[in-house]
This record gives C-alpha cells, sequence and structure tokens, in this order.
C-alpha cells in the first residue's frame, strides 16, 4: 500500500468514534463479513489500526477505497466541521432538467479542465443530495487526500453547501459549478453552521412556517403563564406574541442554527459620551449570538416578552433571508440602520 | 360720544344760554343729563336688538321643530300604511307571508338583506376557498398580504403553499414556503407587477403540477409495491424511471422512462419505453402502452396495463 493511504487510513481511524467507524465500515462493502468480524472494536485504536492495515494490504485497497469511507463517514454524520451556503444565481431553464450523470460528468470535465491535479469523487445520495469530495492539488505536486473539500448540491435548487474550502480555490469551484449547473454566478448568502441539515432546511425553507391564514389553527405551547387568573387576564396578549414569533421564526422543530453575527459599522450614538459621538469614523463592533439552538431561544425570547414585537428586521432576516452574518452601516443620508449583504 | 357733545357744548351752547346763572354749570348739567339718556337708549336699542334676536331664533327653532314633526308625521303614516299593506297581504296569504311579518320596518327588512349578502359572500369566499382557489389574508395592519394556495391531485387536497407580499412601498415578496426548484422569481418578474392574477395562477400551475407528479411517484410506490420499481426520480419530478416485469415465461423486465418537459402539467411529454426482449418494444401493443402513458397519469396507467395482464 501506498504511503498516502496508510497515513489517510491511521488519520480515518483515530478521527472517527468507534462505534460510527464500526458502521462506516459495515457500509463499506469492501472487507467480506468474515474480515469485519474478525475486528475487535475493543481494542486500542492503533491496534485497530493495524488490524485494518493488513486487511486492507489484502484486499488490496487503493487509496481511491479509502475516501470512500470518509465520504460515508461525512455523509451519514454531517454535522462536521463548518458549512458555508452560496447560491447560483441567474440559473437558466436547463438547470431544472438536469440529472445527476449529466451533471456529474460535466463537473468533473469542467473542473480538471481548470487545474490538472485535483481528484474527484461524487455521489447521489437517497434523499436526491449529490455529494462531491475534491482534493486539490498544486501545479507540482499531487492531490492531497488529507484536506479535501466536501460540496453538497441538490440537483435543480440553487442551493451549494461548501465545506472547508480555501481561498485559492474558490473561484475554481464556482467556475465548474457554475458551467455544469447552468447559472450565471455563485454567490456568497452569508449563512453558515455545523449543522447541515439545519442550513439546507432554512436556505430552502423546509421547515414549518407559519403563514397567517382566516383559518388559524391553534398554535400548542400554551403555558407561558402558569397562573390561570393571569392567563385570562394575558390570554390575548400571550397569543398574539406566540403568533408573531411562530410568524417570524417557524413551529415546531426549528433549524438548528448555532450563531448569528452582526457586524456593526455604525456611527456611535449616545448622549453624555460626547468623544465617541463626535468621530467621524464609524464605530466599529461585532454582535455575535450563539446558542445550542438560536431560533428557538430567539423565538422564546419574542413569545415570553423579552423581546418586543413586532420583531426587528434585524433578528427577522435571519429566517427571512436566511442568513446569519450581517454588516449593519450607516445609510448615506439619514440615520436608519441598514443590514446590507457583505462579503466573509 | 362725551367728546363730541362736549365740543358743541363749548362752541354753540355757550353763545345761546345767556339768562342762566352760572353758565358752565347749567350746560354741563344738561350734557350729562343728555348723556346719561342717551346711554339709556342705547341700553334699550341693544336690549331691543337681543329679544329680536332671540325671537329669531325661537322662530327657527320652532320651525325645525315643525318640520321634524311633519317628518315623522309622514313617516308614521307611510309605516302605518306599510304596516297596513302587509298585514293586508299577510291576511291573503298568511303562510308565504311569514317571514316579512316578523321584520318591523323597511329598515330593518334593509338591515337583514345586508346581513344576508354578506354571509353569502362569506360563503362564497370559503366555498371558493374549498374548490382550491387562492385565499387572502392581511398582515400587519394592511401592510400586506397573504396568499395561500391550496394544491391537490385527483380529488385529495395536498400541501397549501403560501406567499406573504409586502405592499409597503413597491409591491415584493418577502417570505413563501414555495419549494426551491419552483422558478418562483422568473414567475415574479414575468407578470408580478401588472397582474398579481397572473401571476398567482401560473405559480399554481407550477404548484399543482409538481404536487401531481410527486403524488403519482408516491401512488406507485404504494400500489405497485415490489412489482414495479422507481429507479429514479428527482426534486421535481421531472423524469421518471420504472422497471416493471413482463408477464410471460421469460419474466423479461422493462424499463419505462418518463419525461416531464413542461413543468405545469402532471403528465410526461416524452415516453420511452425498453425491454430485454427487443420483438415486444416494436409491436403494436407496446405502442399503445406508450400512448397511454402520454394520456393518463403513471400510476393509472400502470394500473391498466396489470388489469390487462400485460406486467408482473
Amino acid at each position: 500500500m501506498e504511503d498516502v493511504a496508510k497515513e489517510l487510513l491511521s488519520r480515518l481511524v483515530r478521527r472517527i468514534p468507534l462505534v460510527r467507524l464500526r458502521h462506516v465500515l459495515g457500509r463499506w462493502e469492501r472487507l467480506s463479513k468474515t474480515q469485519l468480524l474478525s475486528l475487535d472494536f475493543t481494542q486500542p485504536k492503533w491496534a485497530l489500526c493495524e488490524n485494518l492495515l493488513s486487511l486492507c494490504e489484502e484486499n488490496e485497497i487503493a487509496v481511491k477505497d479509502l475516501t470512500e469511507i470518509e465520504m460515508l463517514y461525512r455523509s451519514e454524520y454531517p454535522d462536521q466541521g463548518v458549512w458555508h451556503v452560496f447560491q447560483l444565481v441567474d440559473t437558466s431553464e436547463e438547470s431544472l432538467s438536469s440529472d445527476f450523470m449529466h451533471f456529474r460528468d460535466q463537473f468533473k470535465a469542467n473542473l480538471k479542465d481548470l487545474i490538472n491535479h485535483v481528484s474527484i469523487k461524487m455521489k447521489k445520495l437517497e434523499d436526491e443530495s449529490v455529494w462531491i469530495r475534491i482534493a486539490w492539488g498544486g501545479n507540482f505536486s499531487r492531490p492531497n487526500h488529507l484536506k479535501p473539500t466536501y460540496v453538497v448540491h441538490h440537483l435543480q435548487t440553487p442551493y451549494v453547501f461548501v465545506s472547508s474550502l480555501a481561498n485559492k480555490h474558490k473561484p475554481l469551484l464556482f467556475q465548474a459549478l457554475a458551467l455544469s449547473a447552468h447559472c450565471g454566478s455563485v454567490k456568497d448568502v452569508n449563512l453558515s453552521g455545523r449543522c447541515l441539515t439545519a442550513l439546507r432546511d432554512l436556505s430552502m425553507r423546509q421547515y414549518k412556517q407559519v403563514f397567517p391564514s382566516r383559518h388559524q389553527k391553534r398554535l400548542e405551547e400554551r403555558d407561558l403563564l402558569p397562573n390561570p387568573s393571569i392567563e385570562n387576564e394575558h390570554i390575548k396578549l400571550a397569543e398574539y406574541k406566540q403568533q408573531v414569533a411562530s410568524e417570524v421564526f417557524g413551529d415546531g422543530v426549528l433549524p438548528k442554527l448555532e450563531t448569528a453575527v452582526y457586524k456593526l459599522e455604525t456611527k456611535y450614538r449616545e448622549h453624555g459620551s460626547e468623544n465617541l459621538a463626535r468621530r467621524d469614523e464609524p464605530f466599529r463592533g461585532v454582535v455575535k449570538f450563539s446558542s445550542s439552538n438560536l431560533l428557538e431561544s430567539l423565538k422564546y425570547c419574542v413569545s415570553s416578552g423579552m423581546a418586543s414585537t413586532p420583531v426587528t428586521p434585524l433578528l427577522s432576516s435571519i429566517t427571512h433571508k436566511g442568513r446569519n452574518y450581517f454588516v449593519i452601516k450607516d445609510k448615506q443620508h439619514g440615520s436608519v440602520p441598514n443590514t446590507s449583504a457583505s462579503k466573509f | 360720544m362725551l367728546g363730541e357733545l362736549g365740543m358743541r357744548g363749548d362752541g354753540g351752547g355757550c353763545g345761546g344760554l345767556v339768562n342762566a346763572p352760572c353758565p358752565f354749570s347749567g350746560v354741563l348739567a344738561h350734557l350729562s343729563a343728555l348723556e346719561t339718556e342717551s346711554v339709556r337708549l342705547v341700553e334699550l336699542q341693544r336690549e331691543a336688538w337681543r329679544q329680536q334676536a332671540t325671537r329669531e331664533e325661537l322662530c327657527a327653532t320652532v320651525e325645525r321643530l315643525r318640520a321634524q314633526r311633519d317628518q315623522l308625521r309622514a313617516k308614521v303614516l307611510s309605516a302605518t300604511s306599510l304596516q297596513q299593506v302587509m298585514t293586508e297581504v299577510d291576511q291573503e296569504n298568511e303562510e308565504k307571508r311569514s317571514e316579512e311579518e316578523k321584520s318591523a320596518g323597511d329598515s330593518q327588512l334593509h338591515m337583514s338583506l345586508l346581513t344576508a349578502r354578506l354571509s353569502h359572500v362569506k360563503n362564497l369566499l370559503r366555498a371558493h376557498h374549498l374548490i382550491g382557489g387562492y385565499d387572502i389574508t392581511e398582515t400587519r395592519r394592511g401592510k400586506g398580504v397573504c396568499f395561500s394556495i391550496a394544491t391537490a391531485f385527483e380529488d385529495r387536497t395536498l400541501e397549501t403553499y403560501n406567499v406573504e407580499m409586502d405592499l409597503a412601498r413597491t409591491m415584493r415578496i418577502c417570505r413563501h414556503n414555495i419549494p426551491p426548484f419552483i422558478p418562483l422569481e422568473r414567475l415574479a418578474q414575468e407578470n408580478f407587477q401588472s397582474d398579481i392574477m397572473a401571476f398567482l395562477d401560473s405559480l399554481s400551475m407550477h404548484l399543482n403540477a409538481y404536487v401531481g407528479r410527486r403524488q403519482q411517484v408516491r401512488l406507485i410506490q404504494e400500489l405497485f409495491h415490489g412489482s414495479v420499481k422507481v429507479l429514479e426520480s428527482n426534486a421535481l419530478c421531472s423524469i421518471l424511471v420504472l422497471r416493471c416485469r413482463q408477464v410471460g415465461e421469460k419474466k423479461a423486465a422493462a424499463l419505462c422512462t418518463l419525461e416531464y418537459g413542461d413543468p405545469t402539467r402532471c403528465l410526461p411529454t416524452r415516453v420511452t419505453i425498453d425491454s430485454e426482449e427487443k420483438t415486444l418494444t416494436d409491436s403494436p401493443q407496446w405502442n399503445e402502452i406508450q400512448a397511454l402513458f402520454l394520456e393518463t397519469p403513471a400510476h393509472q396507467a400502470l394500473l391498466a396495463i396489470r388489469r390487462e395482464e400485460r406486467i408482473a
């Protein structure tokens, strides 16, 4: 076996927890049943790695097959690393009729035209998502399988989710994507997070949204106020708050977004501290909200009355626009803060 | 007034009253007497004017009240006459007119008619919603509206999609739950500002067609569990590859590829059938099947083919 393969395998074994490794190896289909049974998952990892290496050498397994383990692992457990969401803009009608085979061939051909040394692996999962693993190489170096970029694209939709992409590879990937997905360009939508499904649900609006309707269904979660007499007094207000919160952030299980970042580039406004207010250049600051489930937290803030209603566009933009990175600047004329688009 | 009198007294009065013992005191006393008299007269005149004004006012009130009385009288007359007429009519055919008897006057009748009309319109709206029309709700105190588009396939109501619009400045979509592969932006660009109904109609066509195609795939998976396999489909359900087995000794597999080229229809635009047995694919029966797929929803076509016992 090549050294690269050995290094890749030992790295995978080190990184993947044992329970998951067992599951992934079971799905891998390169080891026979007896070989799988012979592996002892209670061993320390280095010993397990040695055993696996010998089995792989026995089966003459190459780097290509080992990358499959990694791909299986990443697609089965996608909530690792930070995913960034990009949008394909100016899509043509052709993009609606593209199928996987066509897209795969196009993408591989386009990317290999742009860069010589690159290793691409693609597969389509049952949920119609296309997973792409790209190992980049340099002009004179072979593809580096230890730092691959992962791209997830749902065909016919304008969204692409990218993990661990270096800046120098960005234009190459985007050009190949634009050509093979029949779109004009690729745009950063300023949405990122660890949970891939949450990002997908948020950008494709697949979570349960609440819309005002004349045939209003009663929302769940009514036990906001424990005292029955107070509840009677406040029930209308509480219902209104609950309704507003659900309309802004959704109902049921909300996408698991962890952070929202607001970069302030506005003038400092406060009476009293003249020194800061008189400065010409903007007062720079970053406000970061983090939570294990940010949308749930914000929704609770609104429904419990901690945040005022109607909800400020700064918070409602997270769900309405599907982004969690904002740059707030002063308008050129006037003083209303403006949420403008920006680059990372 | 005092000044004027005083001036005249000084000029003319002094010369005229020569015999008086003290000419100046007599003139002054006279003048002051004249002055009080004139003040009294002015007061009297003012009082008279005031009385006149009050009388006029009272006259006007009387006039108004009279008019009101006449009006009321006329009303009472007409009401009684209406009542008389109605009671007469009622007497003639009591059974038919039992409902009108209850309404006391024409205003009440008018009100009840209006209420009836309102509920009728409401019922129509509800019916419109029930048969799959767009439901429209006002949001954010009139600053926005929310359209709901219900979708259905073969008498079954499926998802309801919503588009919320902001009407504050220019009309624009601010929130929706339309699937990402429906070209909402393109549809909006085409006829959003000019014709909102056309926009909603085309959106509804896209959504209904998509939901219909997806439902067909689901029905095939349900109805033909094990016999027909869905090999490939996509998010928009614009392509469907089915594998079925022919009846016969060989049990040759046939591959049906349905391509839905028109995203606003739930029937395919192109059907190709490949079979392991080349002779079968050229036969007129297979051409028939191909035509059947083009005309009827896929699950129904498959049911028909199975009924004729051509596939297992």
